[in-house]
């Protein structure tokens, strides 16, 4: 990574034509040839950049950066305050919150949300052809497995048909029905899940961590 | 098919139907309108698959039969050819339009690959005020929720009242009521507020016929018909947010609108503007740490105990621009607490909206 803190004017030509003028701006060159160029402000992102793959000509107080489609970003320097070269070594990638299995865990813990009543058996309830998410107890006294998905799709109602022929195969278990747990299903599985007899239940992951969000809502 | 018939008629039966047709639509023949002449009446029709739009004219017609053609360019080709008789006929696969000089030849779509788009047979429905309905669709639209995750709250709920029917829309931030008093009761339906926006636009009128069934919402007036599928799904309770609000602030709407607009210029849209409800009116406040401030006062009647509640601007602007009349009600109960605006001309409007904590 080249990080450069120096006067600048930028110029880009391209779909449209930019000018930023003369200002004190950060500019990083990354190892995989992306350009940036930051104002000391905003969190993420530049006020112009050119994405790998590109060519940067490095003229001294003045980089042209040019790529396949044509485009151009000049930039031209004036006083240079910092400029050095840092390795970064290799990036061990973004740790992601883990959606789908935190939303699990809360609704393993919360398993009402999904339908009044409803308390948990188990977790990763074991079937031959994998473990169902969450196995739960109706107030009826009926056994639900409940499939928790990020995003409710058709393969998910697929999964959890597989795992219901399978469940209701055991003895042990009362009658087993399922339902599809999502922060959003798509209509087509929600269709596909009624027809099948399985019900499908939105919740929003959000009001479950219970986030102290300003911005408050009526539902 | 051969028809002659005025330009600016033509164009805006042809225009209004290909209204329904979307660039995004899963299936390519969707893309054409369907031209249908029949007992000196031109039939077009236009849909997306959800919505559709029926509309009609009385042509001249030399030769009855049906086409399809590409929706959007037979709209514009027609729009665009010089005023006075244009002509209209199918053979051999293209549609040729003519009028004045300039001939169009658009190759014609497979007619009979269109889904059957014939009207269900109707229960009647009921007949309404047609400035009223879209008045009072406009109201509650602004707080229907464009996003499709969540499909109940990208509706309006039809539903009866006491004293008649009621529009009601939310997107789980703010919720706008519009109560239609005397209006004969509505059925509870949940209609996409999508297709709503095009009522007006498409067949407004100075009548309007609401028809609403267990899967389809048609409305209908003399310029034609649209119909669209009702969403499934229970709207959420909403009827207990509407109870007793201490504080209450009355202020000219027009300066409140004119406040918030230049509030906004400050504002992003995560950041709300504050407003302090005292004796004599209440000042508006909204600061941006990288821009900076803007502060003002607007003299009006505030009864209650002086408070500070903030809002989204855009929440607050939807809601103050959809009340009628020369001054608007603020009611609030405490700054985590839903606000309320309504007007003090219209009976009937309410605009429930959520504070941002700050």
């Amino acid at each position: 990574m080249r990080i450069v803190v120096a006067q600048c004017t930028v110029d880009y030509e391209g779909r449209l034509a930019a000018h930023l003028p003369m200002a004190t701006r950060l500019v990083m060159v990354k190892v995989d040839g992306c350009v940036a160029v930051h104002a000391d402000g905003g969190a993420y992102k530049p006020l112009n950049w050119m994405n790998a793959p590109n060519h940067l000509l490095d003229e001294g107080d003045r980089w042209v950066v040019t790529n396949l489609k044509g485009e151009r970003l000049t930039i031209t320097f004036g006083a240079v305050h910092f400029d050095t070269r840092v390795d970064l070594g290799e990036d061990p990638g973004l740790r992601k919150d883990g959606v789908e299995a935190e939303l699990q865990r809360l609704l393993a813990e919360t398993p009402g949300v999904i339908e009044p009543g409803l308390s948990l058996i188990r977790r990763e309830h074991p079937t031959p052809v994998g473990p169902v998410d969450l196995l739960c107890r109706a107030t009826d006294g009926s056994t639900v497995a409940v499939e928790v998905k990020r995003r409710g799709e058709i393969d998910g109602v697929e999964q959890l048909t597989r795992y219901l022929d399978f469940l209701a195969r055991d003895r042990r278990l009362a009658a087993v029905r399922g339902i599809l747990c999502a922060q959003a299903i798509k209509p087509q599985a929600r269709q596909l899940a009624e027809d099948r007899g399985i019900g499908w239940v939105e919740v929003d992951y959000d009001l479950l961590r219970g986030l102290d969000s300003p911005v408050l809502r009526l539902f | 098919m051969r028809i002659r018939a005025e330009r600016d008629d033509l164009a805006d039966v042809l225009g209004r139907a290909a209204r329904a047709v979307s660039n995004r639509s899963p299936l390519p023949i969707l893309q054409g309108v369907l031209c249908e002449v029949e007992g000196g009446r031109l039939r077009v029709t236009g849909t997306d698959g959800e919505i559709t739009i029926r509309t009609s004219l009385q042509v001249e017609a030399l030769e009855e039969g049906r086409t399809l053609v590409p929706a959007k360019l037979v709209a514009e080709a027609v729009r665009k050819l010089p005023a006075g008789a244009v002509a209209m006929s199918s053979a051999g696969g293209q549609v040729e339009i003519t009028g004045n000089g300039p001939r169009f030849r658009l190759r014609e779509l497979n007619v009979d690959d269109y889904p059957a788009t014939a009207p269900k047979a109707t229960s009647g429905g009921i007949t309404m005020d047609g400035d009223l309905l879209t008045r009072a669709l406009n109201q509650v639209g602004v707080a229907a929720s464009g996003d499709d995750a969540r499909p109940t709250l990208t509706g309006v709920l039809f539903e009866a009242d006491e004293e008649g029917s009621r529009l009601v829309a939310t997107d789980g931030y703010r919720l706008a009521v519009r109560d239609l008093a005397g209006a004969e009761n509505f059925p509870t339906t949940l209609v996409p507020n999508r297709a709503l926006k095009e009522v007006s636009r498409t067949i407004g009128d100075s009548k309007i016929t609401v028809d609403l069934g267990e899967r389809e919402a048609t409305f209908g007036s003399e310029r034609g018909s649209m119909t669209v599928r009702v969403i499934e799904g229970a709207f959420p309770p909403y009827r207990h947010f509407f109870g007793s609000f201490p504080n209450r602030l009355t202020v000219p709407r027009e300066a409140l609108l004119d406040a918030v607009g230049r509030a906004s210029l400050v504002a992003e849209d995560h950041i709300p503007v504050r407003l302090n409800l005292h004796q004599g009116g209440v000042e508006l406040s909204i600061t941006r740490q990288e821009v900076g401030e803007e502060t003002e006062h607007i003299e009006g009647d505030f009864q209650g105990e002086d408070m500070t509640i903030a809002f989204n601007v855009r929440y607050l602007t939807d809601g103050v621009a959809a009340v009628v009349g020369d001054d608007v009600v603020i009611h609030a109960t405490d700054p985590v607490k839903p606000g309320l605006v309504t007007g003090t001309d219209e009976e009937g409007f309410r605009y429930l909206l959520m504070p941002v904590r700050v």
